[in-house]
């Protein structure tokens, strides 16, 4: 057969230890698929959206009601979106518990970090966007958090927000940082992640001198199994946004009414969990700036797994590293748990 | 620095003006980020003739969210905007309660429940010339 262009994204053949599920989980191409659906789904919203306050809730209202296949449009870009912080979360997971991250491939874990904080920030400016009665608080407490920070908070402030009432004047910024100043990031440094994937040696699996299965698959394999990959996370999608449509509420006028959404969307209720304790700097800012940084720090710091334990789940040698990501992800779901 | 050579020194000076040049283009974004395009928000509020709150009232306002007061010593407002993230809080029977993060206030606007450590603010109230009531934020 003919490589076709696609086949020619793919190195001609790979170990095929590398293209195990139970190894790779997927995780990292599902990302992929899920990106490049967001990319066209959110085209498509664009079509409709009006970026103005006093008009951008009822587009969305036009888009999701009136127009053909608007409303399916919509909840697949939702649905994506969520879906990619599940499964950048568990590629995370699942680099750290098989030791993947060891030099030379710890710059690119700092790479698909960085990545993760964007889809985060482009998941509640995208929430934002809807710009009906169920934002107002969130965006109220979210954008107030950044004026806590001593000395640069206002700046920072201004810098997201534009100044003024956040929920009288957001809009402007958070789409713009959602359409573009997010969004071109999130390319440059996804081919960046891609591209070194490849030059780091593909997957991570131990050193060829220990490694016994030498079997290769070629990349018509490897293209068949990322199709049958996105076919079932399409089928997913496709079921989630028939039956789950993407949350929507009245029109935000002036202020949002007393019965107005509170919550803060799931991926923050951990921080709004943590917020009823106290300082809003500490419990709001330092900590999950404090659990980034930890994330960041372990290839650096935290002791090296051993060669022959890369590739490998759950390894002797970067035990420290698997019990500090555990314990923040229980952390993080228990505090969701109760904040549900 | 007697041995700087012409190569190292034209090195230095041209990694010099790029650093340069890159620190003032960065410092021309963030001034230019740092604009306020949208007008401060309001500050006076109208809140019309003062014969509306008879004496011993007790009126709730959506614009700005504050409590209007009419006592033996006059008029005073209490703001609604909860002193911990911006919320606007809720009356109950003991106070006030914040649907954010559930801070508790009493009438007075004292705390009496964390997460938010301040009372809730006290707002000015005037009577002009015209009596009518105008609401001060400053």
């Amino acid at each position: 057969m003919r490589p076709s262009f696609f086949h020619h994204l793919h190195p001609p053949a790979i170990p095929a230890a590398q293209a195990r599920w139970r190894h790779t989980l997927g995780a990292g191409g599902t990302a992929v698929f899920l990106m490049l659906l967001l990319g066209v789904t959110g085209i498509l919203e664009m079509f409709y959206y009006v970026p103005n306050p006093e008009e951008a809730a009822l587009s969305v209202q036009t888009l999701t009601y009136h127009v053909p296949f608007g409303g399916f449009i919509r909840n697949l870009h939702y649905w994506s979106a969520q879906l990619l912080l599940i499964v950048s979360a568990v590629h995370l997971l699942r680099v750290i518990f098989t030791a993947a991250y060891k030099y030379p491939r710890r710059f690119n874990y700092l790479l698909g970090l960085g990545l993760f904080v964007l889809a985060v920030m482009l998941d509640f400016t995208g929430y934002i966007l809807r710009w009906d009665q169920g934002i107002c608080w969130p965006l109220t407490t979210g954008t107030n958090l950044i004026k806590t920070i001593p000395l640069i908070g206002g700046f920072l402030f201004r810098l997201a927000v534009g100044g003024g009432d956040a929920c009288q004047t957001a809009l402007t910024r958070f789409y713009t940082w959602h359409i573009f100043a997010l969004t071109l990031p999130v390319v440059v440094l996804g081919v960046w992640h891609a591209f070194r994937v490849r030059r780091d040696g593909g997957i991570a699996t131990p050193p060829a001198r220990l490694f016994l299965d030498r079997t290769r698959i070629p990349r018509d394999e490897l293209v068949r199994r990322e199709a049958a990959a996105m076919f079932i996370v399409g089928i997913l999608l496709i079921l989630l946004s028939v039956f789950f449509p993407a949350p929507i509420a009245p029109a935000m006028i002036d202020k949002p009414s007393l019965n107005a959404e509170t919550r803060a969307p799931w991926f923050f209720l951990w921080v709004q969990q943590m917020l009823k304790w106290g300082d809003p700097f500490i419990f709001g800012v330092l900590i999950p700036l404090g659990i980034l940084t930890l994330l960041a720090l372990i290839p650096y710091i935290f002791p090296q797994p051993a060669d022959s334990d890369i590739g490998r789940w759950f390894p002797k040698s970067n035990r420290l590293a698997q019990v500090v990501v555990t314990v923040i992800a229980i952390f993080v779901i228990i505090l969701t748990l109760i904040n549900t | 620095m007697t041995n700087l050579s012409r190569r190292d020194f034209l090195k230095l000076a041209r990694d010099g003006f790029l650093w340069l040049s890159g620190a003032l283009a960065l410092g021309g974004l963030l001034r230019f980020l740092d604009y306020e395009p949208n007008p401060a928000p309001k500050t006076e509020f109208d809140l019309g003739p003062a014969d509306q709150y008879p004496l011993g009232s007790r009126t709730l306002l959506t614009d700005p969210p504050a409590v209007l007061l009419h006592t033996e010593s006059g008029f005073s407002a209490l703001s609604l905007v909860c002193t911990h993230l911006g919320c606007t809080v809720e009356q109950n029977a003991d106070g006030f309660i914040c649907p954010c993060h559930g801070s508790r206030f009493d009438a007075d606007g004292n705390v009496t429940h964390r997460p938010a450590d301040k009372p809730l603010h006290s707002l000015r109230v005037e009577i002009t010339p015209q009596n009518t009531l105008r609401l001060r934020l400053d």
